[in-house]
C-alpha cells in the first residue's frame, strides 16, 4: 500500500460544511464544520439540546431539509433519505431504538437487510438467526434471536438497536447515547467492539453525556453548545475540567459533601419481600431523611423492587411495614395513600402525557391531602404547580408547553415536580437522570439532596455509580434478584461496588 | 408563559378555525346556491337531523380520547330506543314519564358498562369488544322487539317537535349534552385522565391513575348518549325499531375525526367534535336540495371525511418539524 493510499484510506468518510438546520425558524444547528474520518472514533459531547442528535439525525437522511453541504469521499451528497444515508454507507443507532416491538429480535436486526434464498426469493430464518447471534455475542449478550422485542427490557432493546446498526456494515457508524441504558458490563462490551469497527477502519460518532467513556474512547473529541461547534480537538488536548467548561460555558460548582443522615427512626420496613422471576427474600430498612441506593448490573432487579414498591408489580410474598404499621401495597392507589410516589425509570413510555402540557402533567393526581373535588380548581392548580415547578427549577414559562416539546432534562423535573406534589414521605426514583445533560443532572441531585434534607425517604435506583455514591447514605447491592452486599455510602467506591454487582472476587472479601 | 400560551392556543386553533371555516363556508355556499336550503324550516330541520348524530358523537369523542372505540352506539341505540318506545306507549304519569326518559339513558348505560368492564379488565382490544356488542347488542333487539313499536303517547312525540325560540329540543339536548361534556373534559381530574389514558396508558398507569376505572366510566358515558340519542330520535320519529341506528356508529367516528381527534388517543375536543357532526350533517342536507343524486353524495362525502383527517395531518405535521 502506497502512502497516498493510506492517505485516503484514513481521510475524511464525510466532511460537513456550514451544516445548519432549523425547527420553525428556531436554529438547532449553526454552520458547524467537521470531518469525520475512518478509523477514528469521534465524540461529540454537549448539553441536551445542543444539537448533538439533530446532527446525528442529518447525517442518517433524517431531516432532509438541512442547509449547507456533506460531502462523501469528497463528493458532496445530499442525504435526502434514509435510505440515501444507508446507500452512502451510514447507519445510525439512536437513543430510542427504533425497533418493530411485535417482530423477534433477529428480523429487527435483519429489517430491510433480510437474507433470502436464491429461488423463490423466500427468507432465509436460519442465517437471520444466525447472523444475529453472532452480532449479539459479539456484543457479549446471548440474547435469544427469536425473542419478542416486545418483551425485552430497555437495556436489551438497546442492544438489538446496536446489532442493527453493525448489521448495516457501515463505513461510517453513528452512536447516539448507546450506553443510556446499559449496564456497566455491557457497556464494556460496547466499548470493546467500538474498537475493533476502529480498527477494521469503520468511521465512528459517539454521542454521549458518560464523560468516563468519551475519555475512554475517543480520539477526537468536539463540543457542541447550543446548535455551535465550540471546540474540536484530539483527546489528548482536553481533561474533565475543561470539556465540562467548553460543554456548559461556565465552570461547575464543585460538589459538596453531604450532612450524614442521623439516626431518625425507620420509615420504611421490608421483610422476606419476593416476587417471582425478579427478586428474593428482600429485608431492608429506611430512615427518614436517609438516601438508600440500589446498584446492580441490568436485570439485577433493581427496576422491580421500587415498581413493587409502588403497587406496579406487586411483591407476592414477605411484609412491608410504614411507621411500625404493617402495609399492603397492590396498587399505585394503596401507595399514594401510604406517601409513596415513584418516578419511573423510561420517561417517554411510562413517565409522561406527551399531548398534555408540562403543567397538566404535573397535576395529573391533583395535590395531596388536598380535598378530593370533582372539579378542578383552575387558578389554585397553577399556583400548586408553579410552587412546585419552582423547587424541582423548571422554568415557569415553561409550564404550559407540551410536554414532548421540552428537553430530557425539562421533561424529567416535569416528573420529579409530579411525584413532589404527592407531598411524599418515600419517593422511589428511577434512573433519575438517564440521558439528561451535566447541567440539568447536577441540579436534579442538588434536589434530591435537598428532598433528603427536609425528611423525605429516598431510595435510588441508578446504573451510574458515581451518581449512587454521590448521593446516597447506604447502598444495596443486588445481584440477580437479591442483595449481595451493603456498603455504607462513605466507604464504598466504584470499584468495590462494581465487583460485587458482577460478583468477582473481591466483593467477597468486602461483604 | 402567556406567549407559550398563545403560542400553543395559536397552534390547536389554526386547525379548529379551519374547521369553522369551511362549516360557515359550507353553510354560506348552500344559503346563496338553495333558497330552501337557507329557509327557517330547513335549518331546524338539519338540527334536529345533527343531533342524534351530535349526541353519539360527543359521547363517541370520550371513547376515541381513551384510545378506544365504541362501535357499539348504533345497535345500543336500538335497544333503548325499543324500551323507550314501549314505556311512552303507556297512559302519561309522572312514574311513566320519568321512565319513559330514564330508562332509555339506564339502558345506554348498562350497555356501556359491558362494553367498559370487558374493555377495563381483558386484555381485548375495544375495537374487538365493541365489534362484538355491535352484532350482540342488534341480536337482543330483534329477539326483544322484532316489530316495529308505534302509537306512541302524544306528549312524547310532541317532544321531537318541539321548538324552544328558534332551537328545535332535540338540538337543545344535544348543545346542552355537548356543553356538559366539554366541561367535563377541560375542568374535571376525570376528564383530565381520560387524556392521561389515551396519550399514555403506560405512563398513566405508573402515575397512579384507576386506569380501569377510567374506562370504565368512558364506556359507560358512550352508552349514555347511546340512550340519549335514542330518546332524541324515537320522539321525533314517533317509533322506534329494532333495526334502527345501523351505521350510525360509523357516522359519529366521521364526526370525530372530522373534528381533528387522534384514533390513537389523547387528542381532541368536544366542540370540534360538534363541528364535524354539524359539517356532516349540513352536507347531507345541502346535497340533497341541490339534487346531487345520493351515491354522488356519498362519494363526495367520504372523499371530504378523508380530506379533512389529510388536512389536518399536514397541519400537524408542519408544526412538529
Amino acid at each position: 500500500m502506497t502512502a497516498r493510499e493510506v492517505a485516503s484510506e484514513r481521510g475524511a468518510i464525510a466532511e460537513l460544511v456550514r451544516l445548519g438546520k432549523s425547527f420553525r425558524g428556531i436554529p438547532a444547528l449553526r454552520d458547524v464544520d467537521l470531518a469525520l474520518r475512518a478509523g477514528e472514533v469521534h465524540a461529540w459531547v454537549g448539553e441536551n439540546g445542543a444539537g448533538k442528535s439533530t446532527l446525528a439525525r442529518v447525517l442518517a437522511g433524517l431531516h432532509p431539509d438541512y442547509s449547507g453541504e456533506i460531502r462523501i469521499a469528497g463528493r458532496p451528497v445530499r442525504l435526502a433519505s434514509p435510505a440515501v444515508a444507508t446507500a452512502r454507507g451510514i447507519a445510525l443507532v439512536q437513543q430510542e431504538p427504533q425497533l418493530v416491538p411485535e417482530l423477534s429480535v433477529c428480523e429487527n436486526i435483519c429489517l430491510g437487510r433480510e437474507p433470502r434464498s436464491r429461488v423463490l426469493r423466500l427468507l432465509e430464518r436460519g442465517v437471520m438467526r444466525r447472523r444475529a447471534a453472532a452480532l449479539l455475542a459479539g456484543l457479549g449478550s446471548a440474547l435469544d434471536p427469536d425473542a419478542r422485542v416486545a418483551g425485552l427490557a430497555p437495556g436489551a432493546r438497546q442492544l438489538v438497536e446496536i446489532a442493527k446498526g453493525l448489521a448495516a456494515e457501515p463505513r461510517l457508524l453513528l452512536f447516539d447515547e448507546p450506553s443510556a441504558s446499559l449496564s456497566q458490563r455491557e457497556v464494556a462490551d460496547l466499548l470493546a467492539r467500538v474498537r475493533a469497527l476502529r480498527a477494521r477502519g469503520t468511521g465512528v460518532v459517539y454521542v454521549s453525556h458518560r464523560l468516563d467513556e468519551v475519555f475512554a474512547l475517543a480520539d477526537r473529541i468536539s463540543v457542541l453548545r447550543d446548535g455551535a461547534l465550540v471546540a474540536s480537538a484530539p483527546r489528548g488536548d482536553w481533561d474533565e475540567a475543561s470539556l465540562l467548561h467548553a460543554m456548559v460555558g461556565r465552570a461547575l460548582a464543585p460538589r459538596r459533601d453531604r450532612a450524614r443522615a442521623g439516626p431518625a427512626a425507620p420509615l420504611l420496613r421490608v421483610s422476606g419481600l419476593g416476587r417471582r422471576g425478579a427478586f428474593e427474600d428482600l429485608h431492608f430498612e429506611l430512615r427518614r431523611g436517609e438516601i438508600l441506593g440500589l446498584a446492580g448490573l441490568a436485570g439485577a432487579g433493581r427496576s422491580s423492587i421500587l415498581r413493587s414498591l409502588f403497587g406496579l408489580a406487586p411483591a407476592e410474598r414477605g411484609s412491608l411495614a410504614i411507621d411500625g404499621a404493617p402495609a399492603r401495597i397492590a396498587r399505585p392507589g394503596d401507595a399514594l395513600r401510604h406517601g409513596i410516589s415513584f418516578v419511573p425509570e423510561d420517561r417517554q413510555r411510562e413517565g409522561l402525557i406527551p399531548e398534555l402540557s408540562a403543567r397538566e402533567n404535573i397535576a395529573l393526581l391533583g395535590r395531596a391531602g388536598a380535598p378530593r373535588r370533582a372539579w378542578i380548581d383552575a387558578p389554585r392548580e397553577r399556583a400548586e404547580v408553579a410552587a412546585v415547578a419552582a423547587r424541582v427549577g423548571l422554568p415557569p414559562e415553561l409550564g404550559e408547553r407540551q410536554v414532548r416539546r421540552l428537553s430530557g432534562g425539562n421533561q424529567q423535573k416535569v416528573l420529579l415536580a409530579r411525584a413532589l406534589l404527592q407531598q411524599p414521605r418515600l419517593i422511589l426514583l428511577d434512573e433519575p437522570t438517564h440521558a439528561i445533560d451535566v447541567a440539568a443532572k447536577a441540579e436534579i441531585h442538588a434536589r434530591i439532596l435537598e428532598l433528603a434534607a427536609a425528611g423525605t425517604a429516598v431510595l435510588l435506583a441508578s446504573s451510574e455509580l458515581p451518581e449512587l455514591l454521590a448521593l446516597c447514605d447506604r447502598i444495596l447491592v443486588l445481584r440477580a434478584g437479591g442483595v449481595v452486599a451493603e456498603l455504607a455510602g462513605d466507604r464504598a467506591d466504584e470499584r468495590a461496588l462494581l465487583a460485587a454487582a458482577s460478583g468477582s472476587a473481591l466483593a467477597r472479601a468486602a461483604s | 408563559m402567556i406567549r407559550a400560551c398563545a403560542a400553543r392556543a395559536r397552534r390547536a386553533d389554526t386547525r379548529a378555525l379551519g374547521l369553522y371555516a369551511a362549516l360557515a363556508l359550507l353553510v354560506l355556499g348552500f344559503s346563496l346556491a338553495s333558497p330552501a336550503f337557507r329557509s327557517a324550516e330547513n335549518l331546524s330541520l338539519v338540527l334536529r337531523q345533527v343531533s342524534v348524530n351530535g349526541i353519539l358523537a360527543v359521547g363517541m369523542t370520550f371513547a376515541v380520547l381513551s384510545a378506544g372505540i365504541d362501535l357499539s352506539v348504533g345497535s345500543l341505540l336500538a335497544v333503548a330506543g325499543l324500551v323507550s318506545a314501549l314505556l311512552a306507549q303507556r297512559e302519561p304519569g309522572a312514574l311513566g314519564i320519568a321512565l319513559a326518559l330514564g330508562a332509555p339513558c339506564a339502558v345506554g348505560v348498562l350497555g356501556g358498562l359491558v362494553n367498559g368492564g370487558i374493555v377495563a379488565y381483558t386484555r381485548v382490544s375495544p375495537l374487538i369488544v365493541t365489534l362484538g356488542t355491535l352484532t350482540a347488542y342488534r341480536g337482543f333487539a330483534v329477539w326483544f322487539r322484532v316489530n316495529p313499536v308505534y302509537e306512541l303517547q302524544p306528549w312524547y312525540r310532541e317532544l321531537g317537535r318541539l321548538e324552544l325560540g328558534p332551537l328545535p329540543l332535540p338540538a337543545l339536548v344535544f348543545f346542552g349534552c355537548a356543553a356538559l361534556a366539554s366541561l367535563v373534559l377541560s375542568r374535571t381530574r376525570f376528564g383530565r385522565h381520560v387524556y392521561a389514558v389515551g396519550g399514555n396508558e403506560a405512563a398513566a398507569r405508573a402515575a397512579g391513575i384507576d386506569v380501569a376505572r377510567v374506562k370504565l366510566a368512558v364506556y359507560a358515558i358512550s352508552g349514555f348518549c347511546a340512550g340519549l340519542a335514542a330518546l332524541v330520535l324515537t320522539a321525533r320519529l314517533g317509533a322506534a325499531q329494532s333495526v334502527a341506528g345501523q351505521g350510525f356508529e360509523l357516522q359519529a367516528i366521521a364526526a370525530v375525526v372530522v373534528g381533528g381527534a387522534s384514533l390513537f388517543g389523547g387528542r381532541g375536543r368536544i366542540r370540534d367534535s360538534v363541528a364535524g357532526a354539524l359539517l356532516i350533517g349540513v352536507l347531507f342536507n345541502g346535497l340533497v336540495l341541490l339534487d346531487v343524486p345520493s351515491p354522488v353524495q356519498q362519494m363526495l362525502i367520504g372523499a371530504i371525511i378523508v380530506g379533512a383527517v389529510w388536512m389536518d395531518a399536514a397541519l400537524r405535521g408542519r408544526d412538529d418539524r
